[in-house]
């Protein structure tokens, strides 16, 4: 599709990192791309294959179980200093869960640390119990708070110049105690929230549009859509939390 | 039995005793969580009543179906049998159905995949069916290696328990390698053709569970379910015992022939109702009481009488228009409904309901995992509603799938906004577990019996 006006996505070995209907979010990408008369070209990358970068202008990784995300992991290793060169170019990468894991220096598995890509400089820990729920997120990058919902067994500890994605309105982000959630860096956007994360937060699936069109033609520019259905699904999970919630900070 | 146990039984009779008859609540829990606070090992004490033999049913869908019919042929030929015929499949659940009555012939029971473990080694049955495995309550049941991991155990917990198995489903085949490395005995059941259907999407177990490379299909008949084997030979379907042959899938329902053994040659058998998973529930509730010495006669007599009253493909009528309301809990079980609605020809209307509460799941994201694209692409989308608890959820996901859905509250708000489309087009009402009941009791109180 590389002719077309648009975004080219790879994303990361869905067969492996699938456990959240990750499949919504590229849905999201490339019907917000369809409605405005632009082209998405999704790349599945699986286990074997090997892109180049050079040719995407987005990258998603999505969470799975412990067992897959090691054998990701391990593979992404070895392509680990162009995944860099493609950050630091300002190639938008999201990652969620597991692959927002991946993104930081090490995470733990089974009671062993696990080396990470070091992509960010972050780094994740385990604790029990698990931080499992709905989850709201005020952030610079949505006019509405990110709801979604999220699952870890990982705290995750950002490193002194990383900017977080959010401040926690309800549900435990990070690691249930800072009050915040995920990582902005550079194009990069890592979070704990599936849900999955971009179907009710059309201003994140904006935001990663417009920076991956920036990046391929210099300046951008995306038409608003009507998203009243988004956003009032937003909404009611948004009220519910903070009738529910016990406040925080 | 000892005074223990004598006292817990006693506490949980009167307990169903006070509920049913006085308060007229429903008593599938609270008498055997009552019993079961005296004496903990109350199950296994009271599973010494089922005289011949005992079954459970457990797998992520279909389990309640299973469990009802065969307690129904069992009863069809002449036995009693004790059964937790509404689904309370956790072990206060089993005990609440283990407590009416001195004896019985049988004990049938459906069990929680992870209650197995608590289940099986008290209750020790003779057979454990294995439906199928599918993601479903990640929030609650975690990752299905841990869902896995826990039915062995079970297993290996009850060493006499023969595992009748899917064969076709890798999922469930790991399980039952692994126990039958621990000393189980495995029977397994399957689909013996290619059924020519249309694939839905395989969302897990496209690996092979020994050595991860992906599994090859001589043919799949739904989600992971088929005739499966790893290019690097560590893992295939088994040579299946009982065997499902000469399919036939409509929206009138199914038929098959069946052979296994014992079973008489030429055996068919046929129900009114269900798309090709129930294919499969129905060969194992026969392969189940069939090995109990049920025959084929007698098990097809019982499909003729079965109707379903608990909301699974139950049949009413609102207004002159059929309305079937079924259960849709997880990706492998709404995109089944859907295949059945593909199946019936005609135009229609769609309610899906979708609910978080606790023993639904808290986590909807399994929602963008069912193919609603697949009703799109047919041409003549169905006029779509979203309800539940997250019936903004299904709405935006019916908007990405090109669906403009609108959210109602109700089945009979559903109703009233049908009231311009011709009777003829029926409406199905797909639910997840607690938006099933409402619904149920709504339609209960709207519209007859179909």
């Amino acid at each position: 599709m590389s002719h077309a006006h648009g975004v080219r996505i790879a994303h990361l070995f869905p067969e492996l990192l699938n456990l959240y209907g990750d499949s919504g979010n590229m849905l999201v990408l490339r019907r917000r791309l369809a409605w405005r008369g632009l082209g998405c070209g999704i790349t599945e990358v699986h286990m074997g294959d090997r892109p180049s970068l050079v040719d995407f202008d987005m990258v998603f990784i999505g969470g799975g179980t412990d067992r897959e995300q090691r054998i990701v992991c391990e593979r992404l290793l070895d392509q680990r200093a162009e995944l860099e060169s493609f950050i630091e170019d300002g190639g938008v990468l999201a990652a969620v869960c597991g692959g927002y894991q991946l993104l930081g220096h090490s995470y733990e598995m089974g009671g062993e640390k696990v080396e990470g890509l070091s992509l960010v400089d972050l780094e994740t820990t385990r604790a029990t119990p698990r931080l499992i729920g709905n989850v709201a997120v005020r952030s610079r990058i949505s006019p509405q708070p990110i709801v979604g919902y999220e699952n870890h067994g990982g705290r995750t500890h950002l490193g002194p110049g990383v900017e977080p994605l959010g401040e926690v309105v309800s549900g435990f982000g990070n690691d249930g105690k800072s009050g915040f959630e995920g990582c902005l860096y550079k194009n990069v956007v890592g979070t704990y929230v599936h849900g999955p994360l971009l179907p009710k937060n059309p201003g994140v699936a904006d935001h990663l549009l417009l920076r991956a069109l920036e990046r391929r033609y210099g300046t951008a520019e995306l038409e608003p859509l009507d998203d009243s259905e988004e956003l009032a699904a937003n909404q009611v999970m948004l009220d519910r939390m903070l009738a529910h919630a016990t406040p925080r900070m | 039995m000892s005074v223990r146990s004598a006292l817990a039984t006693g506490a949980g009779r009167l307990a169903h005793w006070g509920l049913s008859s006085v308060l007229h609540r429903n008593a599938s829990q609270l008498p055997g969580r009552l019993a079961l606070a005296i004496d903990p090992q109350l199950m296994g004490e009271l599973a010494r009543k089922a005289r011949r033999a005992s079954v459970v049913v457990c797998g992520t869908n279909g389990k309640t179906t299973t469990n009802n019919v065969i307690a129904a042929a069992l009863e069809g030929a002449g036995n009693v049998v004790l059964c937790n015929r509404v689904g309370a499949n956790m072990a206060p659940g089993v005990v609440s159905a283990l407590l009416p009555g001195r004896e019985a012939d049988f004990a049938v029971m459906e069990a929680d995949e992870l209650s197995t473990v608590h289940i099986l080694p008290q209750l020790r049955p003779d057979y454990l069916v294995l439906l199928n495995l599918f993601r479903d309550q990640l929030d609650r049941a975690g990752e299905i290696d841990r869902v896995q991991d826990t039915i062995v155990r079970a297993l290996l917990g009850s060493s006499g328990t023969t595992l009748v198995v899917n064969g076709d489903d890798p999922l469930c085949v790991s399980v039952a390698m692994r126990a039958a490395a621990g000393g189980t005995r495995v029977l397994s059941f399957g689909i013996g053709e290619d059924l020519g259907l249309r694939q839905d999407r395989v969302p897990e177990a496209r690996f092979c569970q020994v050595c991860g490379a992906e599994l090859e299909y001589l043919y799949r008949s739904y989600a992971q379910l088929g005739a499966f084997r790893c290019p690097n030979g560590d893992f295939a379907r088994p040579t299946l015992d009982f065997v499902a042959t000469g399919v036939e899938v409509g929206r009138e329902g199914v038929s098959f022939d069946v052979s296994g053994p014992g079973v008489a040659p030429g055996s068919r058998v046929s129900a009114g109702f269900g798309g090709t998973y129930m294919v499969y529930n129905l060969l194992a509730a026969f392969a189940a009481t069939s090995l109990l010495g049920v025959d084929v006669a007698d098990f097809q007599r019982t499909l003729d009488g079965y109707h379903p009253e608990n909301g699974r493909l139950q049949r009413f009528e609102v207004g002159g228009r059929e309305v079937v309301l079924n259960l849709a809990k997880n990706p492998a079980g709404l995109n089944q409904n859907l295949s059945l609605l593909e199946q019936d020809e005609r135009e229609k209307a769609l309610f899906v309901l979708v609910n978080d509460n606790a023993n639904d799941g808290t986590d909807v994201s399994w929602i963008w995992d069912v193919d609603f694209e697949r009703m799109v692409e047919g041409g003549r989308a169905p006029l779509v509603f979203a309800g539940g608890t997250r019936a903004n959820d299904v709405q935006v996901r019916m908007k990405y799938a090109g669906i403009d859905a609108q959210v109602c509250e109700s089945v009979s708000e559903v109703v009233g906004r049908l009231s311009g489309v011709p009777t003829d087009r029926p409406l199905y009402v797909l639910a997840n577990y607690s938006a099933l009941f409402p619904a149920k009791e709504e339609l209960e109180r709207q519209g007859g019996r179909r």
